[in-house]
């Protein structure tokens, strides 16, 4: 499968590379929209956010996932960032060292969820001790999905 | 008189060595881009006593991560002193910029009484420059420029609730620092004072710079953390515009849910909540101890306030205060 470099993936998902370049700017706004499909080309799109930390603190910063994804294919893109304000005042500023761009390996639809593995090429976009593969679950029926944040699983809201 | 309330006087069972720990780091969203600017978003307040005896050094620090390239020309940074523990401003060290060009000045004005308590710029200066150089006056001396942040905290293990990672995310992180070494009689004759910063823009954009505009506060800080810890969603930004002598009246329920959230009871966190508010540095100028004693650059108060707001579960996020810190003013370490 190719692998797909984070330019390429930027440019796939309409950010320019000035807006990468700075990386604690990127924009977390409107890279892609909420969960949608489109049955005759077997893909989807989808956007979710969570509050950190989670629990009874309130949010300092949001945790944001957002891809393409070929159901059909098995293929896609994912990124995920951790920006500052709680989700309801989220910034454009992506804090450093906790972007990432995900390869979509694997798709398999199960329980009316989509469950999604990928891999991050970029090894410098992992932490130390994290494993490069990863797993998201995208359930469009209940409007949530999951992933890790260092080591957490964390549930989201998909956005519209 | 009245008087800060000590961590002496808080609830049975305490140590005696209350406090909170996540400065204030981005905790202002609408000072974020898009429209935002980082330059007036403060990050930390410092208030300590290192050498000279009769000297003390006050620190606001601002610009997380360095995101912008200046001091906010149109801006008034205000560091506070309280005098007489009413939550008030007595005495104000009101700092201006000029705009950037190839370099920035700065001045600094000391403002007492009602004039301290005004949004506006007051005050005789006391000491002005440019940035980026250690500046002297008679007594006070004056540092305003890109800095090492020495706030040091694993700020990914608490995003990740508590599960630390032993990462220190603000070691090679910049921010502006502004420090004041005063004489201590220029923070009043009573030792015992409260700290505070502030930042405030004009009203209405009037596009001169002649600092004679109507200013609204948009950030403040005292202890570090009140506001991230405990402020939830669009209390954030209330807070942020409050005004010290208000918060036990407008914002102790805030802080008395998350405390009884990780399991304080409701006298506990009744306690604790009127040791936290006001949100102001208590500072004793005539003594070294650090936090809650003013705070030094290497108290760890991110220590010493996860064992308070999680009653003990969590004591520490296995970080420790940077190495690149200087012996000598302006103490923050050169920028990365």
């Amino acid at each position: 499968m190719e692998k797909i470099n984070r330019r390429k993936f930027l440019t796939l998902v309409g950010v320019g590379s000035g807006a990468v370049a700075g990386g604690a700017m990127l924009s977390g706004a409107g890279l892609l929209g909420g969960p949608s499909g489109d049955k005759s080309s077997g893909t989807f799109s989808f956007r979710a956010v969570s509050g950190l930390p989670g629990g009874a603190l309130p949010s300092y910063a949001s945790y944001v996932v957002q891809g393409n994804v070929n159901v059909a294919a098995r293929s896609g893109v994912v990124a995920r960032a951790v920006y500052a304000g709680y989700p309801g005042a989220m910034s454009t500023i992506a804090l450093p060292g906790l972007s990432q761009v995900v390869r979509v390996t694997d798709v398999r639809e199960a329980e009316g969820a989509v469950d999604i593995t990928g891999v991050i090429d970029d090894r410098s976009q992992l932490r130390p001790g994290e494993d490069a593969v990863v797993q998201i679950r995208v359930d469009r029926s209940r409007g949530v999905a999951w992933t890790g944040f260092l080591g957490q699983n964390v549930e989201m809201r998909l956005q519209a | 008189m009245m008087g800060y309330i000590q961590p002496s006087d808080g609830p049975p069972g305490q140590t005696g060595k209350g406090g909170e720990g996540m400065a204030d780091h981005l905790d202002e969203p609408n000072l974020s881009p898009p429209g935002g600017d980082p330059s007036i978003d403060i990050t930390d307040v410092y208030a300590f006593k290192k050498g000279n005896k009769k000297k003390s050094t006050l620190m606001l620090n601002v610009n997380p991560l360095t995101l912008s390239s200046s001091f906010n020309h149109r801006a008034l940074y205000q560091l506070a002193v309280d005098t007489n523990g009413d939550a008030r401003a007595d005495i104000a060290f009101n700092i201006t910029f000029t705009r950037p060009h190839s370099s920035q000045k700065v001045k600094v004005r000391r403002a007492t009484g009602d004039d301290a308590r005004e949004d506006e710029v007051e005050g005789d200066v006391i000491i002005s420059g440019p940035t980026d150089t250690v500046l002297t006056a008679g007594q006070f001396k004056l540092f305003a420029g890109r800095r090492s942040d020495p706030f040091f905290f694993d700020l990914l293990g608490f995003l990740a609730g508590f599960a630390f990672t032993g990462s220190d995310f603000f070691a090679d992180k910049n921010v502006f620092g502004i420090a004041l070494e005063v004489p201590n009689k220029a923070l009043g004759q009573n030792p015992n004072v409260g700290v505070w910063g502030r930042t405030l823009l004009p009203e209405e954009d009037d596009h001169d710079d002649d600092h004679d505009d109507d200013l609204m506060q948009v950030e403040r800080m005292g202890r570090p953390a009140i506001n991230t810890v405990f402020m939830k969603g669009a209390r954030k930004r209330e807070f942020n515009r409050g005004k010290p002598h208000n918060d036990p009246a407008e914002f102790t329920g805030d802080v008395v849910t998350v405390l009884k959230s990780f399991g304080h009871s409701d006298a506990e966190a009744a306690g604790l909540a009127a040791i936290l508010l006001p949100d102001i540095l208590t500072y004793n100028y005539e003594s070294g101890a650090g936090f809650l004693n003013g705070r030094n650059l290497t108290d760890d108060v991110i220590d010493i306030e996860l064992g308070i707001v999680s009653k003990g579960a969590v004591t520490t996020d296995g970080v420790a205060a940077h190495t690149d810190l200087l012996g000598v003013f302006p103490f923050m370490g050169p920028p990365h």
